[in-house]
């Protein structure tokens, strides 16, 4: 039944329109930067140098396929989960909005399991989105600016990876990316338990993902202590994988924190939706 | 002694000592001459403050005069002066003066300095300081002082090529201008520990290899045409 109900859920994304919008705004965005990239990439490639040139000179394809893939996932790591948050946000608030909560409620199934249906709609989704993220950056960049080693800029300065380990560096990124966007849609169902329309949740998430990253962004010692407990902090994890050496504790402590937010969060969901008034 | 007589003695012997640095400087440019082209593969191997780089192999194409090329799979990081500036600037021997100065010995080879100042104002190189040995009229070091790139010192090791003047390893010490990270493009949230701090006259060491020699074999100017 469970299966049946999460094939049925995911009929429901599919049938909807701002479904599309996300996958639609992902791939223009992905091509404008692709475009500019293609048209003045090589002054992008001077400011990362620019620090440097003075005194020493960078041969080789440093604009190439792997670095647009990096620069795609920086840039929309921040908004993806705005677009994630526009289908997911509805799923549980959009039954009730439209009053199918109730007929739903009638189906030989658990309150429980509509709850994990609709999560498991909201993982597919999430991840067709973030395949998709993957595909456009990684393969249709190389497939227009070839490929190279990679130059990452950090705060320590330049970093330069070969070619050689940049498969398992970004497919390892994206599943972390996943992960990150994963727990973005769990916590817009969570808001979307509480809320009797989609507009709600969406812009909660939204309002919590700006709040959490602006507090992390801050240099202030007040904040030190609870930025690790922050989720928005570990959404950023996925760049931690292009570093020399690689950070396996920083990594894990990310994935089990993520983890830990979607488990809680879809905890919530589950109460809140167990113990939701339906009936009036 | 009369003040003229001294006088005179000193621009014979000024003379003398620039006759013999010329002299060095020409048995390094007649060395280098007999090289038209040549081709080479060369193995980078960077140490440089903010800057974390594999090893990188390369090949490098040369045609005179000043035809010069690096073609590299990877991201390779060389310096930007005393490649292949430094012999083009020896070559032109109207555009500089050269002065004597001490003996030194470098890695067991006997040099003598010769400072070279170059006559043009606008010259990238404010002055070079030239280690030759007179025994195989070969540069073992040089230390330049460039308007944009600080200093750049340069020691020379030879095996194969000695007769071109070819080096077979180059170690480059480099100056490194503070690092500033363009925010925009670096948007390290997670990264609140102390970032390393820049000291005064940090140096960068950048190591080439060069292997595989292909002297005046020619080399098509094909080569040459940006990518």
């Amino acid at each position: 039944m469970l299966r049946k109900n999460t094939y049925n859920e995911l009929l429901k994304i599919a049938t909807k329109i701002r479904s599309y919008i996300g996958i639609g705004a992902l791939t223009l965005l992905i091509l404008i930067v692709l475009f500019a990239m293609k048209a003045d990439g090589k002054s992008y490639v001077g400011f990362v140098t620019a620090s440097f040139e003075q005194t020493l000179s960078f041969n080789g394809k440093i604009l190439n396929g792997n670095l647009i893939a990096f620069i795609i996932l920086q840039m929309l790591i921040v908004h993806v989960p705005l677009l994630i948050a526009l289908v997911t946000g509805d799923l549980i608030s959009g039954e009730e909005a439209t009053g199918t909560v109730r007929m739903l409620a009638t189906k030989p199934i658990s309150r429980t399991g509509i709850v994990l249906s609709k999560w498991f709609a909201a993982t597919i989704y999430t991840l067709i989105m973030t395949l998709w993220l993957g595909f456009l950056s990684l393969f249709v960049a190389k497939w227009m600016f070839g490929t190279g080693d990679l130059i990452v800029l950090n705060s320590e300065g330049l970093l330069v990876l070969p070619e050689s380990e940049l498969a398992w560096r970004f497919g390892l990124s994206l599943m972390i990316a996943f992960l990150a966007l994963w727990t973005v849609a769990t916590l817009s169902m969570a808001f979307s338990a509480f809320a009797k329309n989609s507009v709600g949740p969406i812009v909660s998430t939204m309002s919590v993902i700006i709040l959490f990253t602006i507090i992390g962004t801050l240099d202030v010692s007040v904040f030190d202590s609870i930025k690790p407990f922050m989720f928005t902090t570990h959404m950023a994890a996925w760049r931690s994988v292009f570093e020399d050496p690689f950070p396996t504790s920083t990594i894990v402590e990310s994935v089990v924190v993520l983890m830990l937010h979607i488990l809680v969060l879809l905890g919530i969901t589950l109460y809140r939706f167990n113990k939701k008034d339906i009936t009036s | 002694m009369k003040p003229w007589i001294f006088l005179g003695f000193l621009v014979i012997v000024a003379n003398f000592y620039s006759q013999t640095a010329d002299a060095l400087l020409k048995s390094v440019v007649n060395k280098i001459n007999l090289v038209n082209d040549y081709k080479a593969e060369l193995q980078v191997k960077a140490s440089i403050p903010f800057i974390k780089v594999p090893i990188a192999n390369a090949t490098i194409y040369f045609k005179k005069k000043d035809k010069f090329k690096v073609e590299s799979k990877g991201i390779a990081i060389l310096p930007k002066q005393g490649l292949s500036d430094l012999t083009g600037f020896l070559g032109k021997t109207s555009a500089y003066s050269s002065v004597l100065g001490e003996e030194k010995t470098i890695n067991d080879h006997k040099t003598q300095l010769v400072s070279v100042l170059p006559s043009d104002e606008n010259s990238e190189i404010i002055l070079a300081k030239v280690y030759i040995s007179a025994s195989d009229a070969l540069i073992y070091r040089t230390v330049l002082t460039t308007k944009n790139s600080g200093t750049v010192s340069i020691d020379y090791e030879y095996n194969h090529n000695k007769q071109y003047g070819l080096p077979s390893k180059m170690t480059f010490k480099v100056d490194i201008k503070k690092f500033k990270m363009p925010k925009s493009v670096a948007s390290d949230i997670r990264n609140n520990d102390q970032k390393k701090k820049y000291k005064e006259n940090e140096k960068g060491t950048i190591i080439l290899t060069f292997t595989s020699y292909t002297v005046n074999q020619g080399i098509s100017d094909d080569i040459f045409k940006a990518d």
